[in-house]
């Protein structure tokens, strides 16, 4: 069995968090920024995107998007949905018809936010 | 049935970024002539008309600065030289001429010929040469990252070749979901390096279902418990940035990332699999590049069938839209297991990330629908453990278990 010796990179030269930010990673976080939108107004960040200039600035809206995209349907998994929320007050003996109208009443236009189906 | 196919249990993808097979295993064509890598024949016209040709001058970080261009029209140029004409040729001689257009300097325009020796890359060349490397696997478009990293997850890009958000509008399920929802279920796992670096499919997976990612400190837990899922896809760290850890380098090999960086990462995640006995006996692990990244290769990319998308003119940029009938630059593909012979050069067989969800999905589920056309004609790069097994296409033909393979000092 032959152990093969892997260099390491001179974290010096190596290591440069205020290098312009790429083609790539700027199309990432214009993908983050979108999907940012499409969260609930207290996970989205105050990051003002086309201010990012440098990988590093690049880096840390990409984890606070990140780690929100994963808070906001952690928290959404725990709450009731309103489907189940509508059936809760149903199965108390609502009639049918006052049921539709307050539903109708309640429910706000939905809006196109372009996310993916 | 072959005993490597009887034991394989998990398929691991590490996908890297940016580099194209001459510049990284180019050099390897001196040390086996089956390789199909960098010769004495090979050359690209500058815009001075002088002949440039392949030199094994590539240095780790700093050269590829700025990063070549790598999107659909100047891959064109790329590809078939600067020719717009209806019955163009392909003849990879445009290589120079399109860096040359980023900066209007001849000499920094000669860089994009210059590849890698094979001591400067220990981990990458080792893999190749002990396990089995691809002469033809190519970029699925040619054109950048997203569209060629969605056929990896989807068989197909729905109709893209930029950068935008892929949009899934046609019932080509992702692979992750093919696996989870099967019956009996299977697992399945992205990992993304860490949050900082996150993952580069955002707008749906993410987005969408983001159960479905891990970390890389999370693979590597899996690989100790023995919890890895049966198929796993990793992405590198695609920014430098500091962690709880300290500082993390990115790793992906993009220009103008450290390549070294990105040779360690590859050790490491070969040294996660390869801890644990009965992981590696049991995982077969594929290290690919997701295109070229404007970089020099000599191998002409073939046509192909087409997806059931077209990519009009406009977003082409190339005056013409794109049935996807043709495959991107060739790319790096390095296919590890213990039951590989050493030394395995595959050719005359074709590949793009397609084949990723192929393979899968036929090694796993069997026979699925529906899946893309370009992914219905994709070539797997594992056969299916069924009878009658090919011999002459399973590249784990091995009857007993390597015990030569190497290790990597990470």
């Amino acid at each position: 069995m032959t152990l093969i010796h892997v260099p390491r990179p001179d974290l010096k030269i190596a290591m440069n968090p205020d290098r312009p930010v790429n083609a790539l990673l700027k199309a990432q976080v214009q993908h983050l920024h979108g999907a940012e939108r499409n969260l609930p107004v207290r996970h989205r960040t105050d990051i003002y995107i086309n201010a990012i200039k440098t990988e590093g600035e690049a880096a840390e809206y990409i984890r606070q998007v990140t780690t929100a995209i994963h808070e906001a349907h952690k928290a959404a998994a725990k709450k009731p949905t309103r489907g189940i929320a509508i059936a809760a007050v149903a199965s108390d003996g609502i009639p049918e018809k006052s049921k539709v109208s307050r539903k109708a009443k309640k429910r706000s236009p939905k809006k196109k936010t372009g996310s993916t189906t | 049935m072959p005993p490597g196919l009887d034991n394989l249990k998990h398929i691991v993808v590490l996908m890297m970024e940016n580099r194209s097979f001459d510049h990284m295993l180019g050099s390897l064509a001196a040390v086996d002539p089956r390789i199909d890598g960098v010769t004495d024949a090979l050359s690209n016209p500058d815009t001075t008309g002088a002949s440039v040709k392949p030199q094994p001058l590539a240095e780790f970080q700093s050269q590829l600065d700025p990063d070549p261009d790598h999107h659909f029209r100047a891959v064109d140029l790329q590809i078939f030289g600067g020719d717009t004409s209806p019955a163009r040729t392909a003849n990879m001689q445009g290589f120079v001429k399109s860096y040359f257009n980023q900066q209007e300097d001849v000499g920094h325009s000669q860089k994009i010929m210059y590849y890698f020796t094979q001591s400067q890359l220990p981990v990458l060349t080792t893999l190749a040469l002990e396990f089995a490397v691809f002469n033809r696997w190519f970029a699925s478009i040619p054109g950048p990252t997203i569209c060629n990293r969605a056929f990896a997850h989807y068989g197909t890009s729905f109709g893209r070749v930029d950068m935008n958000p892929i949009y899934i509008n046609e019932p080509f399920k992702n692979i992750y979901d093919r696996l989870l929802n099967a019956n009996p279920k299977h697992t399945a796992k992205l990992y993304y390096y860490d949050a900082t670096s996150s993952t580069m499919e955002v707008a749906n997976l993410l987005q969408n279902e983001p159960e479905l990612f891990g970390t890389y400190q999370q693979f590597l837990d899996d690989c100790n418990s023995g919890n890895l899922p049966q198929y796993s896809f990793i992405e590198p760290n695609y920014n430098d940035h500091d962690s709880d850890s300290g500082e993390e380098v990115a790793n992906d090999q993009h220009p103008d990332h450290n390549v070294q960086a990105g040779e360690l990462f590859i050790a490491s995640v070969y040294n996660a699999i390869k801890q644990n006995a009965d992981l590696w006996t049991s995982t077969a692990l594929l290290i690919v590049y997701d295109e070229h990244g404007g970089i020099y290769d000599h191998v002409v990319p073939p046509a192909c069938p087409p997806d059931q998308f077209t990519a009009s003119a406009n977003d082409t940029g190339t005056g013409q839209p794109f049935a996807f009938d043709r495959l991107g630059v060739r790319v790096p593909a390095i296919l590890v297991s213990p039951w590989i012979p050493k030394g395995t050069v595959v050719s005359n067989r074709v590949f793009d990330h397609a084949s990723i969800p192929a393979t899968i999905t036929r090694f796993f589920l069997g026979s699925y629908s529906p899946r893309s056309p370009r992914e219905s004609n994709a070539d797997v790069f594992i056969e299916p453990n069924v009878a009658p097994v090919d011999p002459a296409r399973n590249l784990l033909s091995l009857d007993t278990m390597r015990t030569d393979c190497p290790d990597f000092d990470v």
